[in-house]
């Protein structure tokens, strides 16, 4: 029955197939979903589906490139889902803007191509969908995260058997932590300063098998995508590794785009955020050797860019002070990679105010609210168990429920897509965009013309970041004028230009000998290539 | 029936003729040679140390060499590079005595970067004399029952040959032979050097010009001297032989590579904007990942050694001023011990810090061995002109390397100007230094190199933990229990884990554990004098230890019930293993 509907999704095509997941899905994808509405956008001519590499967990890493023509020549905008393997609406919303793009925004392929790569934590997202739930970032690779010669001794244990890792608290006099004022269920850190006492000892829902006084700290979960990558690498610490890019998934993803030139943003769905407000700027980490601040006109692009996500998703910001975290994908492909790169949780937890007009200083009493106004499941009451590590202690588990304060209620999904989907267009639009202006030519006498035109960038955004500029990884603007060298008195027969501002023109000009059709191109991969024909 | 019958008769010759050539050969030895002290003088595998083998040569002598001494040496391949060859390595240790795999071992390999080809023929030289040697000194002997050395003579093998066969500069390549976009153009490796004189080197070009800065040397006229600033001089240098393949203005702009394969590896790696030679992410090149691998796969590996050139140099890490914390006073202890000694049998060689007396190096070799397996490293720059005449000219001195080509090499080492119609220069003369010139060890300056240089690595290998249970004390504690106290020695300088190692706890503890006995509790002795133990709640019969120092002790306290007789022992990823049996 299955294996039909499978025949069914893919010989009808991508119509027939969104239509029914749009129709039958109430909550967030399976992996199976994914990859059939992955299949289904496939089924589009403008659409290929490629598996990248297999985890290990031995699940596909997928990437969907959707263009038309001379596709590796036209700006390119990668979307980038599951980069956290619990941010389960990442995956939904990359999913969306494909489907959305080549069932209704088949014009956007004129001038731009788009590479989607739905879910790069396959292994971690599964648990969104398992009996144990947790919210889980590592894949499925065999790490010893505590590097103490046993293996993830450590992990999550369902203490009180209710399918999901919650956490748990130990009543003591030495513990740090104690109820929050404004909402009792909420554990949080006792202050000193302000003459406050904790009672509880805090900690994941586990056990400690190595008796080392320490719970939950090797987990029985691999190496997480978005600790992998080369800036600022952490290296040695859990989740991370040995060393940058150990992982099948995020190599494959880099050897891919290392080879797509024509990339010339990054729009990551992960828990960052440089949209709703840009990146700052420091002048003195901009400065050294090597660079750990956003460069500054990049930093003004990343304000333009977030003006423009500001007036096309509703959403305000409340609580959004993740601007990027050491070995991330999306810190990445600006530093390392010179690409713009923008990131957004997609949705977060609106702000609840209370009577007096202010909300909770704790993100967890203003999600509890939120969840309650809106009628979310999102509390499980702290309740005693018996602790086989903690005998004679009073241990409770409880807390906040996997998953709910980083993806929103499934019905909400629909108008986040939609209005994420606008934005990512929006940035396409207006992508670098090189034209050819002013022709002129001179007859010179005896069979010479001089040939003059401007080259001029159409757009709000540079051929090239500042940190691109800086780049190896992201080619030069190019121009070429197909006549023999022979025949070219003046000008280059290939010239590079570093660069051209935001609709900054360069002059052009050529003497050359003979007559018929001349061509001149010029571009990169990323900016697109212009065309001038000339007739001598 | 005739034909049959000659097999047979050919059998037997051949049988016969064998046996005599066998004792003959010890005849023919025994009558015509006379032992060179320090040199295998009858050795197995006959090897001249006084040219450079080919990828071909180099893994038929390897191949002998595990042939002929089959419980010596192995030779396995560790992966394919990026063309599909081989990337070999020869393990050589006594393998009747203990598992190659659990005794502490060196790491060494060569060919990095692929014009410092000596570095093959150096690590070759080492597992050679290792192997040769073993039964006829009583030091190799004793070193292969307790090491483990694994030799990579190139760990490049297909820019390996590319140099040796093709066209190239004494500089060049320095990749391996994957091909990039080196001028942001969009093509790759379209405008390499062009061997335009046909004579298998790229030497340079030069050409007549009134506005010239140098003149031929009317006593020597294959040198190039700088004219005054106020004198007219007649030749302009115009680079290396190419020509302008893509028409756009340059020459030699775009060729193999370019990337660094020693600026690849996953300690402190940074991108090509601040590193120049680096190439996507960490062990991206295809020979080092099979590197890389092999190392993770080889816990064992205690201490490492890469062969570059130029210099005279043993280096150690850090090979960045960011990376400084890194290596601390207690490891600096022991590189400073072991380089210090290298040094006064290495002449012409000194020992020096990669970051503040060479250059930054993000993403090296040897800071990864370090920083990132905590492994104490080493990389040498092979070959200095102190070699030549004892004299301290400083590099690519030209009045020297004419004299050393006039005295030493009569010629052999320069390619003497010839005039040369270039497609966009016009007539000009092309000439200069050999591509095996200058970097490259001479023949003759080889093999004493290459014994010297395998010296270093041999100390630094004696060098790697050496544990045994050294004491065991019991005390009756009444009530049918028992205190058993054994310390556990490391006879060598190296620790079982580098500080760097604790650190970031890189290699699992060591683990000192007891069996035959029933086991109450189970303590690390932090001082025996005053009695303060640490206890090891989970599993007290196997205790786990942080670190066993070099030339120090620790000890472990069980306190046990029952009689009997119990065993210890040691197991250490690079320390090796120990038994004591009561
Ligand atoms: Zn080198």
């Amino acid at each position: 029955m299955k294996k039909m509907y499978l025949s069914l999704v893919v010989g009808v095509g991508m119509l027939f197939s969104f239509q029914s997941v749009g129709l039958a899905q109430s909550d967030y994808p399976t992996l199976n979903q994914m990859t059939q509405r992955l299949q289904g956008v496939a089924g589009n001519g403008t659409a290929t589906l490629k598996s990248l590499t297999k985890t290990e967990g031995g699940k596909d890493v997928w990437v969907l490139k959707i263009g038309k023509g001379d596709m590796d020549n036209k700006p390119g905008i990668a979307v980038v889902g599951g980069s956290e393997g619990f941010h389960v609406l990442s995956v939904e919303l990359a999913l969306q803007f494909a489907e959305k793009l080549v069932n209704e925004n088949d014009a956007a392929l004129d001038r731009n191509t788009f590479y989607i790569f739905p879910n790069m934590s396959p292994d971690a997202y599964e648990q969104y969908h398992a009996s144990l739930k947790y919210e889980r970032r590592g894949n499925a690779a065999k790490v010893d995260h505590d590097r103490d010669g046993r293996l993830s001794e450590d992990g999550y244990v369902d203490l009180n058997n209710d399918g999901l890792i919650t956490m748990m608290r130990v009543e003591s006099p030495m513990g740090d932590y104690m109820p929050a004022e404004d909402d009792e269920r909420v554990m949080v850190k006792a202050n000193a300063s302000k003459g406050q006492k904790g009672s509880y000892m805090v900690y994941p829902e586990s056990r400690d098998m190595d008796k080392d006084g320490k719970f939950g700290e090797d987990l029985e979960e691999g190496i997480a995508f978005n600790r992998n990558q080369t800036y600022k690498f952490p290296i040695f610490t859990p989740l991370a590794g040995d060393f940058a890019v150990s992982q099948a998934e995020s190599r494959a993803l880099l050897d891919y785009l290392f080879e797509q030139w024509n990339i010339f943003a990054f729009v990551t769905f992960s828990p960052a955020n440089n949209l709703s407000a840009p990146l700052k700027y420091n002048a003195g980490d901009a400065k050294k050797r090597i660079i750990t601040s956003m460069l500054e006109k990049d930093v003004a692009i990343n304000s333009m860019v977030s003006e423009m996500y500001n007036s096309t998703v509703s959403q305000k910001a409340f609580n959004q002070n993740n601007q990027g975290t050491d070995g991330d994908f999306f810190q990445w492909a600006y530093f390392h990679f010179g690409r713009l790169s923008f990131s957004t949780p997609g949705w977060w937890v609106p702000e609840v105010k209370g009577e007096d007009g202010k909300s909770s200083s704790s993100p967890e009493v203003n999600f509890l609210a939120w969840a309650s106004e809106n009628s979310v499941d999102a509390f499980v009451p702290w309740t005693q168990v018996n602790h086989p590590d903690l005998p004679n202690q009073t241990v409770e588990v409880g807390g906040i429920k996997p998953f709910v304060m980083y993806n929103p209620p499934f019905s909400e999904v629909a108008a986040i897509a939609q209005e994420h989907t606008d934005f990512i267009l929006k940035l396409a639009e207006v992508s670098p965009k090189l034209e050819f202006h002013n022709l002129q030519t001179e007859k010179l006498g005896n069979g010479l013309t001089r040939i003059t035109a401007d080259l001029f960038n159409n757009s709000q955004l540079p051929t090239h970041s500042e940190m691109g500029e800086k780049s190896r990884w992201l080619r030069k603007v190019r121009v070429d004028i197909n006549r023999e060298t022979k025949d070219i008195m003046s000008g280059d027969k290939i010239k590079l230009i570093d660069k051209l501002g935001a609709y900054e023109k360069t002059t052009l000009s050529w003497i050359v000998k003979g007559s018929g059709n001349v061509e001149i191109k010029a571009g990169a991969a990323h900016t697109g290539i212009a065309t001038l024909n000339v007739k001598l | 029936m005739k034909f049959k019958n000659w097999i047979y008769t050919a059998f037997i010759g051949a049988a016969v003729s064998f046996t005599s050539i066998q004792t003959s050969e010890a005849q023919v030895s025994q009558d015509r040679y006379f032992r060179a002290l320090g040199t295998p003088h009858d050795p197995k595998v006959q090897v001249s140390w006084n040219r450079y083998h080919t990828n071909l040569a180099l893994e038929e002598i390897m191949r002998d060499m595990a042939k002929k001494h089959p419980n010596l040496v192995k030779l396995e391949s560790i992966g394919k590079s990026y063309q599909g060859n081989d990337i070999w390595v020869l393990t050589v240790t006594d393998f009747n005595h203990g598992k190659a795999d659990e005794k502490p071992a060196m790491w060494i390999d060569g060919n990095i970067h692929s014009n410092e080809i000596q570095g093959t023929e150096f690590t070759l030289y080492t597992a050679w004399y290792l192997a040769e040697m073993y039964g006829d000194l009583e030091f190799i002997t004793e070193l292969l029952k307790d090491k483990t050395f694994y030799i990579a003579p190139t760990i490049n093998p297909d820019a390996h040959d590319y140099f040796i066969k093709e066209a190239n500069t004494q500089n060049s390549p320095r990749s391996g032979m994957i091909v990039l976009d080196n001028d942001g153009d969009g093509l790759a490796g379209e405008d390499p050097f062009d061997d335009l004189n046909g004579d298998g080197h790229i030497t340079f070009m030069i050409r007549k010009s009134p506005t010239g800065r140098f003149v031929k040397d009317q006593m020597d006229p294959r040198k190039l001297i700088m004219v005054a600033a106020d004198e007219q001089g007649e030749y302009e240098m115009l680079g290396y032989e190419g020509i302008d393949r893509d028409g756009d203005g340059q020459v030699n702009e775009d060729g193999i590579g370019y990337y660094d394969p020693n600026r690849d590896w996953g300690w402190n790696w940074q991108p090509d904007y601040v590193q120049r030679g680096a190439w996507k992410y960490p062990f991206a090149v295809p020979e080092n990942r099979a590197v890389m691998e092999f190392v993770m796969k080889h816990p064992n590996i205690a201490g490492a050694q890469s062969y570059h050139n130029y210099g005279g140099m043993i280096l150690r890490g850090p090979g960045a001023e960011e990376d400084l914390g890194t290596y601390n006073a207690t490891d600096i202890r022991i590189y400073d011990a072991i380089a210090k000694k290298g040094e006064e049998f290495m002449p012409g060689y000194k020992y020096l810090v990669v970051y503040k007396d060479l250059y930054s190096v993000f993403g090296g070799q040897l800071d990864w061995f370090y920083g990132g397996r905590g492994i104490f490293t080493y990389s040498n720059e092979l070959m200095t002109s102190y070699l030549y005449f004892h004299e301290n000219a400083g590099r690519n001195n030209q009045d020297e390397q004419m004299k050393v080509d006039r005295y030493l090499t009569f010629g052999d080492a320069f390619v003497n100007w010839e005039e040369y119609d270039h497609p966009q220069y016009g007539r000009i003369e092309i000439g200069g230094f050999k591509k095996n010139f200058g970097r490259l060890h001479p023949g003759f300056l080889m093999e004493q190199d290459a014994h010297r240089n395998s010296a270093f690595t041999i100390l630094h290998g004696y060098h790697t933990p050496k544990l045994s249970v050294s004491d065991v004390k019991e005390t009756d504690l009444g009530g049918g229990l028992k205190e058993v106290v054994a310390t556990i020695y490391n006879e060598r300088l190296i620790p079982t884990h580098s500080s760097q190692d604790l650190k970031y706890k890189i290699a699992r503890p060591d683990y000192v554990s007891i069996s035959g006995a029933k086991v109450v509790a189970g303590f690390v002795v932090e001082d025996a004098d005053f009695k303060k133990y640490k206890e090891q709640k989970v599993g007290p019969e196997k205790i786990h230890v942080d670190n066993i120092p070099g030339m120090g002790v620790v000890k472990v306290r069980w306190i046990v019930s029952g009689g009997g007789n119990y065993t210890i022992n040691v197991d250490s990823e690079k320390g090796g293993k120990a038994t004591w049996k009561k």
